[in-house]
């Protein structure tokens, strides 16, 4: 391989051990794969109808037309805009489950789950216009819980989503409204999506790209309530110390990783596992029972609970490789199905939980809102139960964790400067962007690739920014890459930050009470959580009374891999952020798609894309970026 | 003395090559006697004589070179592989899968896979040299070379190559350079 295969160091300590075993990882398999499809890498392979599949050769000696008369442009855009459909349908079916939840929990049928965060509950209601005052706890979360589930069912086509217009600025939405890509209806614009893809309908590259700006910011709205309501149920998150990397396994614990992106399950079988404590050391585990998070599902109990995370995406299957997991709860979205086929050379049990989604080889337990408890008692007595059959001689935890200081929510952000300015919260923020002691924000998001060396662009990029004084936010198995290699450490901070950065992270942190700075990166979420940046960036750029498009924010997906982060990348540049990736797009088979998302969109909505594979040079341009926009306010 | 021709081989272009393993799939169709889809159908194991592979940031389909002075025909201890027609032929009925053509030949052109149709005996794996035979199986009435590769190729990045035709193109295009040369003089 010419890349190494990862930066973290578990990594290199167990692949060999797999290789010994015969046991075949992800490194492996996108070994094998080589070469990949350069069509499908160009994006001009379409298998939209069944007179196809067709592809356009690039060098312009083969067909320059599908069957059906399609052209690169055309097939390129209509494959791009159906991984925003996939992102959107991922994110809001994710937000659909939550509203439902809160509507449940507030007409009493869903005994596992209260609200945890009153006061968040009733800013949302005053934001969707629901008049709180008064209003008794359960009336409230059902109203907002239908509310939001409008987003879902309006047929008013020129009315947008209230999730999008009441939590962007005014200027924003004016201007996505004109372009007429705001969305009235997230079910609808996926499904139009899908309609206007088909054989024989939107040709026109760029007119199928507004398509996708579209649904992308339908992806927005789905992510937004999704993460509000989540914490109306859960908690807000607040600043926490915990760790990460597969050291948080332990060897006399009864282990279970819960991983996926749903805090719905994982949340309640936290709370179980906590209750069954005794009968794990019943069953010989002196430490009882041990809960680890791995990609998203992890963040999300990271955030609120402190409990560790174990792994981001790319090393999912060595967590079990370890031979120290005993049980892997998965609900949805980047589980790997091979970590069932893994499992079956270990003791462990991998628990699929949603009827939507099972993997092969894998125990199925059903887990609905209304019997959540039940559920999440079967998982965690499976657990203790393989426990039992795990073998000793074949754990191998490696030594390495991070501390991490998670948890930064919107609101945990903001009280934190709230100590500096009780008044004004965002006003240190504000003077020191000004002042330029901070010279803008960069918000890491995505996934990991094999493509690349795991989270090595991540820490390469962020060290960079942040020697040149650029506040960085992360989520995501981004955060996780953070996280398991130390940069959310006060220790980060004071060794990789520029000196006027340090110094206004050390005044947030000593006013916090946290004895020290604020650590490098600060852990805004799981992958579904980007709308936080979004929040404390709109009310940034209302309190300075300017559009998003004019501040020095800027956004990178250095490993992105997953349809959900198409469609992200796709919403931050509709949001007007320069949006770097640090992958090669399937789009370079179309000049005229390309051009769009680098440089007809910043015409458009003020945000683009910057294709960057080399981490060193992406850190250049994002800082050029951040000078540039710098530049244009006059600061 | 009659003259003899060089043998035809095909060459890969791999600035064109996309790596989409279009030519190996058309390749282990043509040598299936069934299309693609019956083959699939009916589980029958499909086996190319190319591979697309890749190093680094190149990628390249690799098969027989038709070498003049076979080492694999020369190695061959049962003579299934000999010289024919301008072409390294192999008779995969003589084969006994010893697989000293698959270490002598200089570009990895050859494997031994097993033949599912052979009535095999509690002796053999039913393991057969394959490698590159231009397609001649398909060779048409007027005994011209139709390779599957070439024709499944979208960027056509491949080629049958006349050794005869293809230097004189390129003499041609040196004499261009030559003569751009003389004019700087
Ligand atoms: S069919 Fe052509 S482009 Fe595809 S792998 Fe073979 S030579 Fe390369
Ligand atoms: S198989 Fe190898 S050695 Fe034999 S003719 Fe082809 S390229 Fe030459
Ligand atoms: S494997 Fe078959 S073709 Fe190759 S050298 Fe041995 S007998 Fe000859
Ligand atoms: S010429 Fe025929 S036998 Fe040779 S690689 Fe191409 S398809 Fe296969």
């Amino acid at each position: 391989m010419s890349n190494k295969r990862s930066v973290d160091p578990c990594v290199d300590q167990l692949v060999p051990i797999a290789n010994k075993e015969g046991i075949e990882t992800v490194w492996d398999r996108y070994e094998a794969m080589k070469p990949q499809c350069g069509f499908g890498q160009l994006g001009v392979c379409c298998r939209i109808c069944w007179k196809g599949p067709c592809r356009i050769d690039p060098f312009g000696n083969g067909p320059q037309r599908g069957v059906c008369g399609a052209d690169a442009h055309t097939i390129v855009a209509r494959n791009l805009i159906r991984m925003i459909a996939a992102g959107a349908a991922a994110h809001s079916e994710h937000g659909r489950h939550v509203a439902l939840t809160l509507l449940a929990a507030g007409e009493g049928h869903a005994p596992a789950y209260r609200i945890k965060d009153e006061q968040k509950l009733r800013s949302i209601a005053e934001k969707l216009n629901l008049e709180p005052a008064g209003k008794d706890l359960k009336q409230l979360a059902k109203e907002v819980a239908l509310a939001s589930l409008e987003d879902f069912s309006r047929q008013e086509r020129t009315t947008p989503c209230s999730w999008a217009k009441e939590t962007m600025t005014t200027e924003r939405v004016d201007k996505l409204c004109k372009l007429r890509v705001m969305p009235h209806n997230i079910d609808a614009v996926v499904t139009e999506i899908m309609g206007r893809t088909h054989v024989g309908c939107d040709a026109d590259a760029v007119n199928v790209m507004l398509g996708g700006l579209k649904g992308a910011l339908a992806d927005y709205t789905g992510m937004y309530l999704s993460t509000e309501l989540s914490d109306v149920i859960f908690g807000t998150p607040e600043p926490v110390v915990t760790a990460a990397n597969l050291g948080v396994l332990k060897e006399n614990a009864v282990n279970i990783a819960v991983h996926g992106h749903n805090p719905l399950l994982s949340e309640i079988v936290c709370d179980v596992a906590l209750k069954m404590n005794e009968e794990a050391k019943k069953a010989g585990a002196e430490d009882g029972i041990n809960i680890v998070g791995i990609c998203c599902t992890g963040n999300e109990v990271m955030m609120r609970r402190g409990i560790p995370l174990a792994s981001n995406y790319l090393s999912q299957e060595l967590a079990i490789i370890t031979g120290a997991v005993d049980a892997m709860v998965v609900d949805v979205q980047c589980i790997m199905p091979s970590i069932s086929k893994i499992s079956e050379c270990f003791h462990t049990e991998v628990i699929t939980t949603l009827n939507e989604n099972k993997i092969t080889g894998a125990t199925h337990i059903e887990f609905h809102e209304d019997t959540a408890l039940d559920s999440a008692k079967k998982i965690v007595e499976l657990a203790i139960d393989a426990f039992k059959r795990r073998d000793n001689s074949r754990v191998n935890i490696p030594s390495y964790k991070q501390t991490a200081i998670t948890g930064f929510s919107a609101e945990a952000i903001i009280s934190a400067l709230s100590k500096l300015d009780a008044n004004d919260p965002l006003k240190p923020l504000i003077d020191n962007i000004v002042n330029g002691n901070i010279q803008g924000i960069a918000l890491f998001a995505g996934c990991n690739n094999p493509q690349t060396t795991q989270d090595n662009s991540f820490i390469t990029i962020a060290k960079e920014l942040a020697k040149n004084n650029v506040l960085i936010l992360a989520t995501g198995c981004g955060a996780g890459a953070f996280a398991k290699n130390g940069l959310m450490t006060q220790e980060a901070t004071v060794a990789y930050a520029g000196d006027s950065l340090k110094a206004v992270l050390t005044a947030i942190g000593e006013a916090a009470g946290l004895n020290g700075p604020m650590p490098l990166v600060l852990h805004m979420g799981s992958c579904v959580d980007n709308t936080r940046a979004v929040k404390v960036a709109v009310a940034v750029a209302d309190k300075l009374g300017v559009d998003l498009d004019k501040l020095p924010l800027v956004a990178s997906a250095p490993e992105a891999m997953a349809e959900k982060a198409v469609a992200i990348g796709t919403w931050a540049v509709a949001l007007g952020l320069p949006t770097h990736i640090g992958v090669v797009p399937q789009v370079l088979g179309s000049s005229v798609v390309a051009e769009f998302l680098t440089e007809k969109a910043k015409d458009l909505v003020g945000g683009y894309f910057i294709v960057e594979t080399d981490p060193k040079k992406a850190a250049e341009k994002l800082i050029a970026v951040i000078k540039q926009r710098r530049e244009g306010l006059g600061i | 003395m009659e003259r003899i021709k060089e043998n035809y081989f095909i060459y890969a272009d791999p600035t064109k090559c996309l790596g989409c393993k279009s030519c190996e799939l058309a390749c282990a169709v043509a040598h299936a006697d069934s299309d693609l889809l019956t083959a699939v159908a009916q589980g029958v194991r499909l086996q190319p004589r190319n591979s697309v592979v890749q190093s680094n940031n190149l990628i390249m389909p690799i098969q027989c070179r038709q070498c003049e002075d076979a080492p694999c025909a020369l190695a061959c201890p049962t003579g299934a592989i000999y010289q024919e027609e301008g072409m390294v032929k192999i008779n995969e009925k003589s084969c006994v899968g010893c697989k000293v053509c698959v270490m002598v030949c200089p570009f990895g052109a050859i494997t031994v896979t097993a033949d599912e149709a052979e009535n095999g005996s509690s002796r053999t794996k039913k393991g057969k040299a394959r490698k590159c035979d231009l397609c001649y199986s398909r060779m048409k009435d007027n005994k011209e070379l139709s390779c599957a590769c070439v024709e499944a190729c979208p960027t056509k990045a491949i080629m049958l190559v006349d050794i005869e035709s293809y230097r004189k193109k390129l003499l041609e295009a040196r004499a261009k350079e030559a003569v751009q040369a003389y004019k700087h003089i």
